[in-house]
């Protein structure tokens, strides 16, 4: 069990609490003051995570893909800094 | 110029004023309901979080308890506010999706609504300009938040114009470790955040703030705004939306 905080530059704030299994997410909580809309996506982004390998830049393009193909729209973070934050509670 | 409903500065408690929001973009998307501009005070004052926050990561539960201050998710993002029911006044602005004030770019419509409250400061003889994503500023330093949604096909923006600023009791409320509320702190929040009475140094009744934001809405976003009231089933969805949402254990503790 881990957690981050990461202050996107020039962005919001993200907390994360992951929970890690090897090198793998098995669960994660995304928290922070940040905006996505619509809102519900973001846990459905979190149990898309679970069983993801924890490699920043895979889990770049994941999140990204994960959020074009919803039409979410992420304000104050981009799908990198998401990375990044996981990445930072491992 | 175009008509909007004016709810009028009124209070409520966190509860009712969250669920008065909800309801009214439900009534909007039956096509009920008519653009809102509605204005209003937090009694008990209260502090709200963002909808990704953690209630217990950021709010000092056991001090809100002691000191009968309300706490409250939101369904829009962004950070903890806290409502004294003195020291500011929130907004919230409802219309529907497609409307000249909420285009797609969110960005762009932040910078459209906010510009309400330029003008309402303007009004005040305060200058103050809008700083992405979500703030106006003066300064350089924030006296006002906002955060929006869009669903119920709908837009909603609400956020809090800060009338008066006490940072110790901010500090109390806030999750800040307490031996970490240095002064060099305090200090710090004192020169990123304003308040309207520390800009004029005089005693601006919570009543003229209201004016002033019901004239910069109006003017900003060539709005005419006609005093109205809630409709029987925009009531009865908040009365709803109160009990079985916003003042249960399971929204407010669900991050």
């Amino acid at each position: 069990m881990g957690d981050s905080i990461f202050k996107v530059p020039g962005g919001k704030l993200l907390k994360i609490k992951l929970t890690p299994s090897e090198d793998r997410i098995r669960a994660i909580v995304i928290k922070g003051d940040f905006f996505l809309h619509p809102e519900e996506t973001l846990v459905a982004l979190e149990e898309f995570l679970a069983g993801k390998e924890l490699d920043e830049i895979y889990l770049a393009a994941d999140i990204q893909d994960f959020l074009d193909e919803a039409g979410a729209k992420l304000v104050g973070a981009g799908a990198a800094d998401i990375a990044k934050a996981i990445l930072m509670a491992k | 110029m175009e008509e909007f409903r004016f709810l009028e500065l009124c209070v409520h408690n966190a509860y009712e004023n969250m669920a008065v929001d909800e309801a009214i973009t439900l009534a909007m998307k039956e096509g009920e309901a008519p653009p809102t501009l509605r204005l209003y005070r937090w009694r008990p004052s209260a502090v709200s979080i963002g909808t990704f926050q953690g209630m217990t990561d950021e709010v000092d539960l056991k001090y809100c308890r002691l000191n009968k201050i309300d706490y409250i998710r939101r369904i829009t993002g962004g950070g903890a506010v806290y409502h004294d029911f003195d020291g500011e006044v929130t907004y919230s602005l409802i219309v529907p999706k497609g409307h000249r004030l909420a285009p797609p770019d969110i960005l762009k419509s932040y910078r459209i609504i906010c510009g309400g409250i330029i003008e309402a400061l303007e009004h005040l003889k305060i200058k103050s300009k809008f700083r992405p994503i979500n703030d106006v500023v003066t300064d350089g330093k924030k006296i006002s938040g906002n955060a929006q949604t869009r669903r119920n096909l709908c837009v909603l923006q609400h956020g809090t114009t800060l009338l008066d600023l006490d940072v110790e009791v901010m500090f109390s409320i806030l999750k800040v470790p307490k031996e970490k509320i240095s002064d060099k702190m305090i200090q710090d929040v004192k020169k990123s955040v304003t308040s309207i009475r520390e800009i004029l140094d005089r005693h601006v009744e919570v009543d003229e703030l209201g004016n002033a934001l019901e004239a910069g809405f109006s003017k900003a976003l060539k709005i005419d705004l006609v005093p109205g009231a809630l409709m029987a089933r925009e009531w009865a969805d908040a009365q709803r939306l109160m009990k079985e949402k916003y003042s249960t254990t399971k929204w407010n503790l669900s991050r």
